[in-house]
């Protein structure tokens, strides 16, 4: 059993052509593609196959990874045609002799395969991911049933790897675009039955940049490697705004637990 | 930093190559937009030759008509039915959806993650779009051609 699940374990099985967008900042020149022979062994991921081309064939390719398993969302970049996140996309899985390599789209390149997410994390800021209370300090803990917690949930699985925002159409076209990352966070926190600043993010929710930008193509959710699928949380926050025109959102109050000295527990 | 541009620009919404049915969907929606939009245009245009007289009117009907041979303005205006329906009718998805409804609870995503939100009711959405337009349409050119509403 165990011979059979390595047959193949560490043999070239095959090589493929990488072909990746090069862009040299200290050049000034446009960018352009370059093309690489990786051998591909079993297990061999994209991110691999670029860390092989930086060690054996050319030492400038720059690439942003950290994790290499998926979990903090550097590696984003567009696999044939597809954004993907490098270190989950294994070659022998693409079947494909050639692998076009592409920075994520709707980003400035710094270099090469990297990407400046400066505008996903700005947007992200402005939705004001996280909870929002008047009091200055809490004097016992909010309570949150476990139904009340599976209402935002799946939302707060973002790895904020910003696929989604160069997949997106609307954000091909409109530089000032929330994006659906950070729509979606908007709604998280709405939701949540502890926060109380549904009022303080309207505004940059339900503006001209804003959720009524979406138009529903599902790029996002088709990309997001975690599941997130931001398309649903945007039209629930579309659905939580519009009905907000009619009959005012009534934001949750979360039961509070027995009082104490000191939440933090420091006192 | 001296970093450079990476719009994906307009001609990206006509790129569903790689993605779903709700991105070529989209992408037809866009398109279809856009035909329905240089149509009235043209329409606009077209009547308001009526104001020239009727002999200026009469010979632009036969022309259109007839612009490349017999029955060629009954081919453009068919495509421009087909264009008009699916546009129509995805709008009334796109409403329906984009308004949340139809659309599932927030659940557990599970690996390997299929987004809920593109399939489920969305998906008897698109199919029933589908027959609804097959339908319309095939009333709709059997009229053009022989001017006998079913
Ligand atoms: S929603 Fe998904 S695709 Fe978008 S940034 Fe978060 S993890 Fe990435
Ligand atoms: S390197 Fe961390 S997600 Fe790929």
């Amino acid at each position: 059993m165990q011979e059979l699940a390595l047959k193949g374990f560490g043999e070239v099985l095959k090589t493929v052509t990488f072909r990746v967008r090069r862009y040299d900042p200290e050049k000034r020149e446009l960018s352009k593609y370059m093309e690489y022979k990786v051998p591909v062994q079993m297990g061999m991921t994209v991110l691999d196959g670029i860390l092989y081309i930086k060690e054996h064939l050319d030492h400038s390719v720059s690439a942003r990874y950290s994790c290499r398993m998926g979990i903090c969302g550097s590696c984003g970049m567009i696999i044939n045609g597809k954004e993907q996140l490098a270190c989950q996309t294994q070659i022998l899985e693409l079947n494909k002799d050639l692998i076009k390599v592409d920075p994520m789209g709707n980003y400035p390149i710094v270099k090469d395969l990297v990407p400046d997410l400066s505008k996903l994390f700005r947007n992200h800021e402005s939705v004001k991911p996280y909870i929002i209370r008047e009091e200055e300090e809490p004097k016992s803990e909010f309570l949150q049933t476990p139904e009340q917690r599976e209402e935002y949930a799946m939302f707060t699985d973002c790895i904020l790897c910003g696929m989604c925002l160069s997949a997106c159409p609307t954000n091909a076209t409109d530089e000032l675009y929330l994006g659906p990352q950070s729509l979606t966070q908007g709604y998280r926190y709405i939701t949540d039955n502890r926060d109380m600043g549904f009022n303080e993010r309207l505004n940059v929710l339900d503006s001209k940049h804003g959720v009524w930008r979406c138009h529903f193509s599902g790029a996002c959710s088709e990309v997001c490697p975690k599941g997130v699928d931001p398309t649903l949380g945007v039209q629930l926050l579309r659905q939580l705004l519009a009905s907000n025109s009619f009959v005012k959102y009534k934001q949750k109050e979360a039961t509070k637990g027995p009082e104490r000295k000191s939440v933090s527990g420091v006192s | 930093m001296m970093t450079i541009e990476n719009k994906k620009g307009w001609i990206s919404w006509f790129n569903p190559f790689k993605y779903g049915t709700d991105r070529w969907m989209y992408s037809l929606h866009r398109l279809t937009g856009i035909i329905l939009g240089l149509y009235l245009i043209a329409h606009v245009w077209e009547t308001s030759h009526i104001l020239d007289g009727p002999i200026t009117w009469n010979s632009l009907m036969v022309f259109l008509d007839y612009p490349f041979g017999p029955h060629f303005g009954p081919f453009i205006l068919s495509g421009v039915l087909l264009v008009a329906v699916y546009h129509a009718l995805n709008g009334i998805r796109l409403t329906i959806v984009e308004n949340g409804l139809m659309l599932p609870k927030p659940y557990r995503p599970e690996f390997p993650y299929r987004p809920k939100s593109l399939k489920g009711l969305n998906n008897v959405l698109k199919i029933l779009l589908g027959v609804l337009m097959i339908i319309i349409s095939a009333i709709g050119i059997y009229f053009i051609f022989t001017g006998v509403i079913l």
